[in-house]
């Protein structure tokens, strides 16, 4: 066929081709831009057909992958082409623009004139301009005249289809500019439409609009159905439409689309009509022998599964799917294999399916073998979907089985799908065990950190476990080669329950640490210090004491009391120094606390890394409809049928993020001011990955402190948290002053009010008065003196978190009697963050000294400005922000039970203010509000909440807003308002206030004082 | 919607490359790259869908088409039905053919702004805006005659310009 002759493009790319090299056709590509460029400079030679020519040769440059400049000449040049050519080479130089470029802005109007004007050539060319670029402007100035050609009666269907997608495309782009209203009626007459061309256009139109708000259009709900019917039926359907013997199939795989959109077909008739049209594509297709008939016969029935699904379908109908389902996935054609677990793996969300999909199990594990890796992907996603407690020995053990051969690109997830259902599902501990130990056995380069983090808390929280997995451990040590995150979980077992062992043969403490000492050599510096942590177990446990054993292992220390890297060298000292106190050591070394319940980090990232929702929630419905055996132990057993001592809680709390502020700024703040290294809390990010890390890292600290730690605390009078943290010098007076009042409560109060009283004790008492403007806020202190003589050595230090900048006026020395100072605090907020200002206040009365570390309220709603939307300004942005990590979603539970009126009250006081009548349901609350900080400037946020009426104690939450870190720090946060119970005192975030005041006793030998004193 | 249309010879040399959603000319050789690196890597009769979110981020599918020389690859979101977005290469597959008669890679490299007419009268600002080969063609016969006519006024004044280039 003859083509448009442009020979200097193919003379052109002729030269490109004999290019030898990559230098060469660099050369040849520069040399052409600079002609065109002195072309375009010249103008006034050029012709339109060269103009177009150098279009197409930049964009041919530009597929070769080099950067076209399209400047200035050549926009000038192009903006008002009056010929075919030019705007041909207009319309398509659009491709190399995005839609800020001033060229757009420029040309609108010539392009406006083209729209509106009588050729249709003309019309398709500026159509298919806007329609690549879809920018806002053009949204608003094109929008209704786009609008006009497509219901125009008098167009050709060639410019009415573009003009469909033209339309669709800038209201996908910028739904807030482009008006649907009233759309609902044209939409219905444009579905009448007998060419199927402009139709497909119009149906994907309407998708676009229904899928934002489906209410107005259920008008077309019967002309859908009707459409589908004439396909289906092949009346009326053009031979150039019909695809392998099929009616258009792309329209009717649109239809069924549009079609799901709905939430339920109410009107019998249609809904029966439906059905049939359904049926007769579930029964009537088969595999043939044209592949090209084979993929659209079945893009159709896929789609028809999908609604059959979506509607919600009589059980029969339903079992007729899952049964077809079962033979795709069967099938020679690959396709097919891979959509019918895909599909599979859709219906899950379908409780009742699920028993009908588990009798395919074996084919479904025969297709992760399958030499497709798309299909092996498939098949391990349908695996961990359909995984519950009745399957998942089978499953994981397949799973691991398989782990050896499977290709690289899939370990990874591989690992993880495999933890994370062993830990949900395991239906006995030791199995737990055994799974993660051979997961890391066979794919330790695969097994994240936080996979051995996990096993170790299970063990320690669970003591029946202990003994067993410390023996698996040794067992493993006693391979050839293992990995090395093999060495850091058997090392640290060993060294917390070896004992346990001691009468096994090969398990005296000696053979163990010999064993373990092996593996030294050959592991990186960050498992040393867990090595040396074990030594130091071993030889505390060993009794009596085997001398030769306890020379061997002090040399070790000596050697690396010189170590370049501090954490080892620093353990190195310590257990030297420790393992000289004798049988002190065992109080000092004794095995780490239980620790504290939380949602296991694996969850979290796998939920991350899911994109697919249906198999996400999914599993998440599995997870709540049958709680593991493992979760249950864990969460419901109280070790030795007490609680655990509040101490040990708080100690593991002191690292972990989990809606704990108040320590992890205490520890920033000491941080600071000691310059103690304390590896936990510089890493306080919001990450929730760290949630789980940090604890782990707790344990990796020297155990030593662990327990000098309890001791100090449950010794001392705290009236904050602060002084758990073992940093600070155990020779401080504890104080001797109570508060009045509970400090928590307080800081809670005035978490929501803008003033009041932070602290007060008989002596003094410290206001506050606080003014927030945007990201900006003024806290002004006040501290009154309440006595008839002096405050003296008064210092207060602000210790601000990373994401505020403080700065403090000046603070007297000295508070006259019955005296009022005033001191202002400038507050900038930087970045949005949950962690908390440490106010760290002392002063002198008497002999007294009283120092408090108190949270200042400069919090994350502070810096939030209540706004009221509209429906039709939150619908858009909360559709445009889609998903993770900008839309985040958590189900709630132990909600502190409230009406809803008093739930929209809390919002409000939170400054996240609920808009009413947004969301249709009266059980939900629809809020929103703005987020200032020098970061993100102004943020909008929106926020749903979604109560169950039957129980007050749960609810789903919704945020979103355009920055990750804000939504998520916003949604925990309001998440801490939503479970934080100010009448007890147990809050999660709280010490209990110290009933009886009480002065430490801290003799002079106890290890914790001696231990506090190293540090 | 769809996102990008590329064809790329067997040895991953572009020879069409459309994305419906602005990308710098960097971001465009890489995603190609990758997706090349990809297909390379896997077997003749396996299935035509290939995992796209790593390359393309989140909610993105891509199917392929391997046709003597090149691939035809289309990646797009859960919005398309996957199998549909196979059949429409199918369709731009034919139309070319129908185009060039018997089309190879040849045709395609010398007649880069042929397909992207073609792509263009097929795809919309990634919808699908004709289904029926004999439809996109009428289009295109429409388009050359206008060519045809436009080039055949512009050369005669310019005709010794352009033989001196």
């Amino acid at each position: 066929m003859a083509l448009s002759g442009m020979r200097g493009l193919s003379v052109f790319i002729s030269d490109i081709r004999n290019c030898q090299n990559k230098e060469q056709e660099r050369l040849r590509v520069d040399k052409e831009l600079g002609n065109v460029r002195t072309r375009f400079k010249n103008e006034k030679g050029l012709t339109p057909y060269e103009k177009k020519k150098y279009v197409w040769k930049m964009l041919y440059i530009y597929m070769l992958g080099y950067d076209v400049d399209f400047g200035h000449m050549e926009t000038v040049s192009l903006i008002s082409a009056p010929k075919y050519p030019e705007k041909q080479a207009r319309s398509y130089s659009t491709c190399m623009l995005n839609e800020n470029h001033d060229f757009l802005r420029l040309a609108i109007n010539t392009v406006r004139n083209d729209i509106i004007g009588r050729n249709e050539t003309f019309q398709c060319l500026a159509l298919t301009m806007v329609g690549n670029i879809g920018g806002r402007e053009f949204a608003e100035s094109l929008a209704p005249d786009v609008q006009k050609l497509l219901i125009s009666s008098s167009c050709r269907p060639l410019v009415r289809k573009k003009a469909a997608l033209c339309l669709l495309r800038l209201y996908r782009k910028n739904a807030d500019v482009v008006n649907v209203d009233g759309w609902a009626d044209r939409m219905t007459q444009l579905l009448d439409e007998r060419d199927l061309g402009v139709l497909t256009s119009s149906m994907s139109l309407l998708v676009a609009l229904v899928s934002n708000n489906h209410e107005a259009y259920w008008s077309c709900l019967p002309k859908c159905v009707k459409i589908l019917e004439r396909l289906a039926r092949n009346q009326d359907v053009p031979q150039e439409y019909t695809y392998y013997g099929i009616p258009s199939p792309w329209l009717q795989v649109k239809t069924m689309r549009a079609l799901q959109y709905f939430p339920v077909i109410e009107d019998p008739n249609t809904r029966r009509s439906l059905f049939e049209v359904l049926q007769r594509v579930l029964v009537g297709t088969d595999v043939v022998k044209n592949v090209n008939k084979n993929n659209a016969s079945h893009a159709v029935l896929f789609e028809a599964l999908s609604l059959v699904m979506h509607l919600d379908a009589e059980k029969e109908m339903m079992s007729q799917c899952v049964a077809l389902l079962g033979k795709f996935i069967a099938v020679r054609e690959p396709n097919i294999r891979y959509l019918g677990l895909e599909n599979m793996t859709r219906m899950l969300m379908v409780t009742d399916v699920q028993e009908i999909i588990k009798k395919h199990q074996a084919q479904i594990i025969t297709s992760l073998k399958d030499p497709d890796i798309s299909i092996r992907r498939r098949a391990l996603d349908l695996l961990y979907g359909m995984c519950d407690v009745s399957n998942a020995k089978d499953i994981v053990e397949e799973l691991l089985q398989y782990l050896s051969t499977s290709d690289f690109a899939m370990r990874e997830e591989l690992s993880l799908k495999a933890a994370i259902l062993a830990e949900k599902f395991a239906p006995d501990l030791s199995w737990y065990v055994d799974v993660i130990l051979q997961l890391i056995d066979k794919a330790g380069d695969f097994v994240s950190d936080d996979i051995w983090f996990r096993v170790v808390q299970f063990v320690t929280n669970n003591e029946d476990l202990q003994p067993y997995a410390a023996l698996k451990a040794r067992e493993y040590l006693d391979k050839p080669a293992i990995h090395e995150t093999m060495v850091k979980v058997s090392a640290y077992l060993l060294g917390e329950y070896s004992h346990l062992l001691a009468r096994r043969p090969g398990c005296s403490p000696k053979e163990i640490f010999i064993i373990i000492h092996e593996k030294l050599p050959t592991v990186s510096t960050p498992t040393i210090p867990i090595l040396l942590s074990t030594y130091a177990k071993i030889l505390m446990h060993t009794q009596p004491p085997d001398p030769e054993l306890q020379n061997q292992i002090l040399a070790i220390f000596q050697k690396y009391e010189s170590c370049i890297d501090a954490e080892i060298q620093q353990r190195a000292v310590e257990y030297f120094t420790l393992s000289r106190k004798g049988p002190a050591l065992a109080d000092i070394l004794a095995e780490m606390p239980k620790f504290p319940e939380r949602q296991s980090a694996l969850i979290k990232k796998a939920e991350d890394i899911e994109t697919d929702t249906a198999e996400q929630s999914a599993i998440k419905l599995r997870a709540q409809q049958q709680i593991s055996n493992a979760l249950v132990v864990t969460d419901y057993r109280p070790p030795n049928g007490t609680p655990p001592p509040v101490s040990s809680l708080n100690l593991v709390k002191v690292s972990s993020t989990s809606s704990n502020s108040d320590y992890n700024s205490v520890d920033q703040g000491a941080d600071h001011t000691n310059g103690t290294v304390s590896k936990s809390d510089s890493q306080t990010a919001s990450a929730d990955l760290l949630g789980d890390l940090l604890g782990p890292l707790a344990i990796e600290g020297p155990p030593g402190a662990a327990t000098s730690e309890q001791s100090v605390l449950s010794g001392g009078d705290v009236p904050s948290a602060a002084d758990a943290a073992a940093i600070v010098p155990v020779q401080d007076q504890p104080n001797s002053v109570q508060p009045i009042g509970n400090i928590a409560e307080r800081f809670h109060a005035l978490c929501l009010k803008d003033s009041g009283v932070l602290y007060e004790d008989p002596y003094i008492q410290i206001g506050i008065k606080a003014d927030w403007r945007a990201h900006q806020g003024r806290l002004v202190l006040f501290l009154g003196n309440k006595n008839t003589s002096p405050l003296v050595s008064v210092q207060a230090l602000i210790l601000p978190p990373l994401n505020l900048k403080m700065e403090l006026s000046l603070v007297p020395d000295t508070i006259p009697p019955r005296a009022q100072v005033q001191c202002p605090l400038e507050i900038i907020n930087l970045r949005p963050s949950r962690d908390v200002a440490v106010l760290d206040f002392s002063y002198k009365f008497g002999t007294n000294v009283v120092n408090n570390k108190l949270r200042l309220p400069a919090v994350i709603n502070k810096f939030l400005q209540p706004i009221q939307l509209s429906a039709e300004e939150f619908f858009p942005q909360w559709r445009s922000l889609s998903g993770p990590p900008l839309k985040l979603q958590e189900v709630v539970r132990g909600v502190r039970p409230l009406p809803l009126m008093e739930l929209a009250n809390l919002f409000n006081s939170c400054r996240v203010m609920v808009c009413p009548g947004l969301d249709p349901n009266p059980n939900n609350l629809v809020a929103s509000t703005t987020f200032y900080s020098e970061s993100t400037r102004a943020m909008l946020c929106l926020v749903r909440i979604e109560t169950d009426p039957a129980d007050r104690t749960q609810l789903r939450m919704t945020v979103a807003s355009g920055d990750p870190t804000l939504t998520f720090e916003l949604k925990e946060f309001i998440k801490e308002q939503l479970v934080y119970i100010p009448e007890a005192s147990h809050g999660p975030t709280q010490v209990p206030a110290p009933a009886v005041p009480q002065a430490p006793v801290i003799p002079p030998d106890d290890p914790a004082a001696i231990l506090a004193g190293l540090l | 919607m769809i996102r990008a249309v590329i064809v790329m010879n067997t040895q991953g040399k572009p020879r069409l490359a459309k994305f419906y959603d602005y990308q710098p000319v960097e971001k465009q050789q890489e995603l190609i790259r990758s997706v090349f690196a990809a297909l390379s890597n896997r077997a003749e009769n396996v299935s035509n869908f290939m995992e796209a979110e790593s390359i393309f981020g989140p909610d993105s599918r891509l199917v392929y088409k391997h046709y003597a020389t090149l691939y035809f690859v289309f990646v797009f979101d859960s919005s398309e039905n996957e199998l549909a977005m196979l059949d429409l290469i199918q369709v731009f597959v034919e139309t070319l053919d129908k185009c060039f008669r018997n089309v190879c890679e040849l045709d395609i490299v010398f007649n880069y702004s042929k397909m992207q007419s073609i792509l263009d009268e097929i795809i919309f600002g990634g919808q699908v805006l004709e289904t029926s080969s004999v439809e996109v063609m009428k289009a295109i016969e429409e388009i050359s005659k206008l060519e045809a006519a436009s080039n055949a006024i512009s050369l005669i004044p310019y005709a010794s310009g352009w033989s001196r280039r």
